[in-house]
């Protein structure tokens, strides 16, 4: 079974391309070729997942070499994929999330024009995820880094014909290149110091070779750690996540949700040995989190648009794993990962489904009511919500949120402040979720339905409230259940875990009742301010400080405003004073000399017999002498 | 790189050289120039020429000359080889008859190919033949 | 001449026997499909004998052939680009009204003497087997003698090809009248001893046969004819001088140049490095702004050959390897963009204008696609077979530290990139735009629908040259077999 590794980023880049290649297909011929693809794929890696853990290959990991570029003088480049538990479960979700976003879509899509090109865009993004979470050396995985970046591009601008799309799209082209500038400039300084970027080997040899705290360990893991705030929008690189909500909806709950944005995730997990070098890097990793998941959780506060809450709740879970990631709390990274994928695109493919019923109406305040109207998206949106707001006991999204905070609290690299800053997200994200869910269900009834969610984007939807409510019981903690399926699957991989020191448990029941209790309260509140005095938030929007607040919030801490003048004000004006520069000069004159050589020779170019006879034989005398010369 | 016993050959590239300019040279500097009304005309007994120079020969004579050079030089061969026949043996004998056929097998594309016809007659009959034949050809793949 | 002798030089047998069928058959049955078909049996046949040929005893027919696994690597090489040649002819010359069946006669007989070329180990088989190269392609050139410029192609090419001849004998004459010797292993042996290249006439001989080799790799300063005669000949015949004419002298020079060591003569080295330079300067620099593919495409392959001299200069298995694999990409990549031009062309002309090929993807998507491909590869983008042939080379020029000849290499590839790509962008632009270029493609309506063998046999080769950028390692594993004893 192992041995079908291969066909799981196979399948959809062959889908891609029968989608590319034949044509005009039926709809119903793409859906099944877009479908199938990654259904397909799914099924491999279910198989390949249940060998996995059933009777683990040696060392816990399998390498399958796919491809064989070339090889030559010391430098080969191939195409080999690394499976072991860290990558078994990102490919798990990718291909899981995956799949029903696609069925999903099929639905979703179907009056759509570019329905073809959207399930071909799809596909390509799948197989570039999977090329990137099995990546063997980290050339392929920046092969597929890149090929996830370009289908976000291409998915964002997807309705091209309005030039908003287009303009969100290339925003999030160029604010994630940056942090890909910082990603390329991480390998080379890898490959310059440690002569390979087989990912294994050059962990390993990382450290060998660099002491705990050496400034290149250091500055590799932060030119990394810059790729990943980059694609995983964290501060301060997180300014396009929102503006990529203007794609399709399945898109936003694929990409931007539960798979691309994780790949910051994954590279840094992947890389844990390298950050473990850099305590100082570990330490600016948490606080990224920290500062991201308080922050994004203030502007999701305050928006309007259904779909650019859901974004900046999507930042603030980020910022979690990212917080996780920093005390070395890996398998809670990933455990919230997991957990977050599933109720993340939950939530959106029921937003999704929601904004369709509404004629496209996407502004919250617009809503309203809509429990009765709409019970299927209602209660599947609600389960979302509770796992998403970390509901005691219920969602899948608690057991993994409480996993982060008793690491943040325990971890040797953790400590009250972040832990702290955990507690006031987690408080907040309570609030935001369930503002939009009363919003949007509670109240008074505003618009009306056009039409409803049918089979299919009804059974994707229950599904995932299936899945996003059991989950969390593959990890439960310590003091009740006490469940470690999950981190002592991750374990196989990364060895390195929060170790829970013994006698702590009074400790931790008391650290999970209070997030319990804040959260709790958080969700009261939002009851309290929306359902029961819905006046209150709009007063304190129009006293002076607080619309202040509210604008500052509502433009995501105005970061947008900050960059056009700090970067692209400067650099517009740069470009246009600079338009005819020296540098340019180099180029044209380049071209204009390399035209004049053209003209020149071509002058030899003659047709005459007697010309060829005379040029051929003064030829071969200047050749002779050129060779007597020596 | 000593030019010492290279003299000879420099010597001879100079002489080459200097014979060649010299003849160019010497009669140009030697030569008389006029230029009258009747200076270039063709000269011919006194006569003035008649007619056009270009002759028209029938192709025949041509053909069956390049075919005499040909099979001429390819006597060579066998002159060669029938010299030294003893110390070639059958290994010889046989290359030599695989030329010869290869020969032979040239003489009957020529004789197919009409190079030996030499009475108009059968020249056109031949020619109608392959015309006949040509054209059926391209009505078949035309209408395929 | 023995039985294992004769086994060595099987496929040049067949292929001999094969052009005196083909003729036969003309004398009593004439049918230009059978005398194709049996050209290409004759072919496939003669690629058939390989097999015995590797197993032989003796891997040499001395003097005049080494036939060696080298050699038989690339009778391979030519067999097939041969077949591929006679395909393209097929369909090409359908479209006259003449006889056409000599044609194959002549194709085969070149193909003979390209064989013999890759396995001459003496000055004798050299140049036979150029000089029947040479003589059938004159014909094969101007074969269309109903068109001027063809006509004009074949004789400026029976006259510069006659008269490097007589360069390449001169040399040849100076060589032995020094070594006393013709056969290559020989002269190696005498070079060996130290001191010999001192001679002014060895060292001019030798550049006078590194002459008459260049002109038929149409190296600067022998490329003048190249455009000419690449435009004035049939598409086929073209295809047929882009890539079999060449490779098997590239074949013989190689074993002739082994015998010199680039530190006893230095100036040697230097007379191929400036060639090298000016080659791949002069035929970028001269492509630049080119209407007529088939220009474009002869000026390119003066650049390629000047880019294949780099791992000449290099030397050594790399150098072979490199100059090996390079050719392989480089026939690949030729054939395919030559057999579009030749499908595409009407009776009447050559469909060779850029303007011609304004908007063919989108009336003809499959030959615009296929000759897309051949030119990213002849660019060189990365997973074409052309990036790698380029990869090597420059690796076996890194590897003999020739940084000169890799600037130039690299400065004009970046100029070849223009010309290549300004076919592609006319390929793929709309043809609304322009409504008088409709009329101009107006003829290809006439060409059959892509379904039949050259279609078949250019996806074929397109295949291969994808094969080789994805996963070169099987052919190169098999080529670095081949040259090791270099």
């Amino acid at each position: 079974m192992l041995e079908l590794l291969w066909l799981i980023p196979a399948l959809p880049f062959a889908g891609f391309l029968v989608l590319v290649l034949a044509g005009n297909l039926p709809r119903a011929a793409a859906a099944v070729v877009g479908c199938a693809s990654v259904g397909l794929s799914m099924l491999v890696a279910l198989g390949i997942c249940i060998q996995f853990v059933n009777s683990p290959p040696p060392g816990d990991a399998f390498t399958q070499s796919i491809w064989n570029w070339f090889e030559t003088a010391g430098l080969s480049a191939g195409v080999a994929f690394h499976l072991d538990a860290l990558s078994m479960v990102m490919v798990m979700v990718i291909t899981g999330v995956g799949f029903l976003i696609h069925l999903y879509s099929t639905e979703y899509m179907e009056d759509d024009p570019g329905f073809q090109r959207f399930f071909a865009y799809l596909n390509l993004f799948v197989g570039a995820m999977l090329v990137l979470v099995l990546a063997d050396n980290l050339v392929l995985l920046l092969l597929g880094w890149e090929g996830v970046g370009l289908c976000s591009y291409l998915l964002i601008g997807f309705w091209y014909r309005d030039s908003a799309n287009g303009r969100a799209a290339r925003k999030a082209f160029v604010v994630t290149r940056v942090g890909d500038t910082a990603l390329l400039l991480g390998l080379f300084l890898l490959f310059a110091e440690l002569g390979t970027l087989h990912i294994q080997d050059l962990l390993g040899r990382a450290s060998e070779q660099w002491e705990p705290g050496s400034g290149v360990a250091l500055a590799a893991a932060l030119l990394l750690l810059g790729g990943a705030v980059g694609k995983s929008a964290q501060l301060p690189l997180q300014t396009w996540l929102p503006d990529a909500m203007a794609g399709p909806t399945p898109v936003s709950a694929l990409i931007h949700a539960a798979t691309m944005v994780t790949a910051g995730v994954y590279l840094i997990a992947r890389t844990n040995a390298l950050f473990e070098l850099a305590p100082a890097a570990m330490l600016t990793v948490a606080i990224v989190g920290a500062v991201t998941l308080l922050a994004a959780g203030f502007a999701a506060l305050v928006q309007s648009d259904i779909k650019r809450v859901l974004a900046y709740s999507t930042i603030s879970q980020l910022g979690y794993m990212f917080l996780a990631l920093g005390v070395g709390a890996w398998s809670a990274a990933l455990f919230h990962f997991m957990t977050h994928a599933l109720f993340k695109a939950l939530l959106f493919l029921a937003a999704g489904a929601l904004i369709l019923s509404l004629h496209h109406e996407q502004n919250l305040f617009r809503m309203g009511g809509l429990r009765k109207k709409l019970p299927v998206i209602f209660w599947t949106f609600l389960i979302g919500s509770i796992s998403l707001a970390a509901l005691p006991l219920i969602g899948s999204g608690f057991y993994s949120k409480e996993k982060i905070l008793w690491d943040v609290w325990i971890s040797p690299h953790g400590g009250p402040a972040l832990w702290a800053a955990g507690m006031a997200g987690a408080a907040i994200t309570a609030l935001y979720t369930f503002r939009m869910v009363f919003l949007a269900f509670f109240g008074e009834l505003r618009t009306d339905v056009s039409h409803r969610p049918r089979g299919r984007v009804a059974f994707v939807l229950i599904v995932l409230a299936v899945l996003s409510t059991i989950g969390g019981g593959v990890e439960l903690p310590h003091t009740f259940g006490h469940v470690t399926f999950f981190s002592d699957f991750v374990g196989t991989a990364i060895e390195t875990q929060v170790a829970l020191p013994p006698g702590l448990d009074a400790v931790l029941w008391a650290l999970l009742a209070m997030a319990s209790l804040l959260v709790v309260l958080g969700t009261l509140a939002a009851w309290y301010l929306y359902v029961k005095a819905p006046g209150i938030p709009e007063r304190l929007a129009s006293s002076p400080a607080g619309s202040a607040l509210h604008r500052l919030w509502f433009s995501g801490w105005g970061f947008d405003r900050v960059y056009e003048a700090l970067i692209v004000i400067p650099f517009r004006t740069a470009a246009r004073i600079n338009r005819r520069d020296a540098i340019d000069f180099i180029y044209l004159a380049t071209a204009g000399l390399t035209r004049a050589l053209h003209v020149v020779l071509s002058e030899t170019q003659t047709g005459r017999l007697r010309w060829y006879a005379l040029v051929l034989t003064t030829g071969t005398l200047a050749l002779i002498l050129i060779a007597f010369i020596r | 790189m000593s030019a010492a016993p290279y003299w000879p050959f420099l010597v001879y590239t100079a002489m080459v050289f200097i014979l060649v300019a010299g003849m160019v040279i010497v009669s140009s500097l030697l030569g008389t120039r006029h230029r009258q009304r009747v200076t270039g005309e063709a000269y011919e007994s006194g006569m003035p020429p008649t007619g056009s120079a270009r002759l028209r020969l029938s192709i025949k004579f041509f053909l069956i000359a390049i075919l005499f050079v040909i099979f001429d030089l390819e006597l060579v061969f066998i002159f060669a080889w029938a010299i030294s026949i003893h110390e070639l043996g059958w290994p010889g004998f046989w290359g030599m008859l695989v030329f010869v056929f290869i020969l032979a097998a040239a003489l009957v594309y020529e004789w197919r190919m009409g190079s030996l016809d030499w009475t108009e007659r059968a020249i056109e009959r031949r020619l109608g033949e392959r015309r006949e034949a040509m054209a059926k050809r391209w009505k078949e793949a035309e209408e395929a | 001449m023995t039985p294992s002798d004769l086994q060595a030089l099987l496929p040049h047998i067949v292929v001999a026997a094969t052009a005196v069928a083909v003729m036969l058959v003309i004398s009593f049955y004439r049918n230009q499909t059978v005398s194709a078909v049996l050209t290409v049996a004759g072919l496939f046949a003669a690629a058939a004998c390989l097999p015995f040929v590797w197993s032989a005893e003796a891997d040499a027919v001395p003097p005049l052939f080494r036939v060696d696994p080298f050699g038989c690597f690339h009778i391979g090489l030519l067999l097939t680009a041969s077949v591929a040649v006679t395909v393209f002819s097929h369909s090409y010359l359908e479209k006259y009204r003449m006889e056409r069946g000599e044609f194959y006669i002549l194709l085969l007989l070149s193909v003979l003497g390209a064989l013999v070329l890759t396995v001459a180990d003496h000055f004798i088989s050299f140049f036979l087997g150029l000089e029947l190269l040479s003589v059938s392609l004159y014909v094969m050139v101007a074969y269309i003698f109903t068109k001027k410029r063809a006509v004009e192609a074949g004789v400026k090419y029976l006259f510069l090809a006659a008269a490097t001849s007589a360069f390449l004998l001169f040399g040849m004459a100076l060589i032995y009248a020094e070594l006393g010797t013709m056969a290559f292993p020989e002269i190696a042996a005498e070079l060996g001893g130290g001191d010999g290249l001192r001679s002014p006439y060895l060292l001019a001989g030798t550049v006078l046969v590194v002459a008459g080799a260049g002109f038929k790799l149409s190296v600067v300063p022998f490329h003048m004819w190249t455009p000419d005669i690449y435009q004035g000949a049939p598409a086929p015949v073209t295809a047929f001088l882009a890539t079999v004419s060449k490779a098997c002298v590239v074949v013989v020079l190689l074993r002739f140049l082994a015998a010199f060591d680039s530190d006893a003569v230095p100036g040697l080295y230097l007379a191929l490095t400036v060639v090298a330079c000016a080659s791949m300067l002069t035929g970028n620099l001269l492509a630049l702004l080119q209407d007529n593919i088939k220009r474009i495409l002869a000026y390119s392959s003066i650049a390629h050959f000047g880019y294949l001299l780099v791992a000449f200069v290099a030397g050594g298995p790399a150098g072979a390897m490199a100059a090996t694999f390079y050719l392989v990409t480089y026939f690949a990549a030729t054939l395919v963009a030559f057999g579009v031009v030749a499908y595409l062309s009407p009776s009447d002309r050559e469909a060779d204008t850029v303007a011609d090929y304004r908007g063919l993807f989108w009336s003809r998507p499959g030959p615009a696609a296929l000759l897309s491909l051949a030119l990213f590869s002849l660019v060189g983008l990365p997973l074409t077979g052309g990036f790698m042939g380029k990869f090597f080379l420059v690796g076996a020029g890194a590897e003999a530290r020739l940084w000169t000849l890799l600037l130039v290499l690299a400065v004009s590839s970046a100029i070849s990139i223009y010309y290549y790509l300004r076919v592609v962008v006319a390929m793929y632009s709309s043809i609304e735009d322009t409504p008088q270029t409709r009329e101009l493609s107006e003829p290809f309506a006439a060409t059959p629908p892509y379904g039949n063998t050259v279609g078949a046999v250019q996806a074929l080769l397109a295949l291969g040259l994808l094969v080789l950028g994805l996963y070169p390692q099987p052919v190169l594993a098999m080529i670095q077999s081949v040259t090791r004893t270099f």
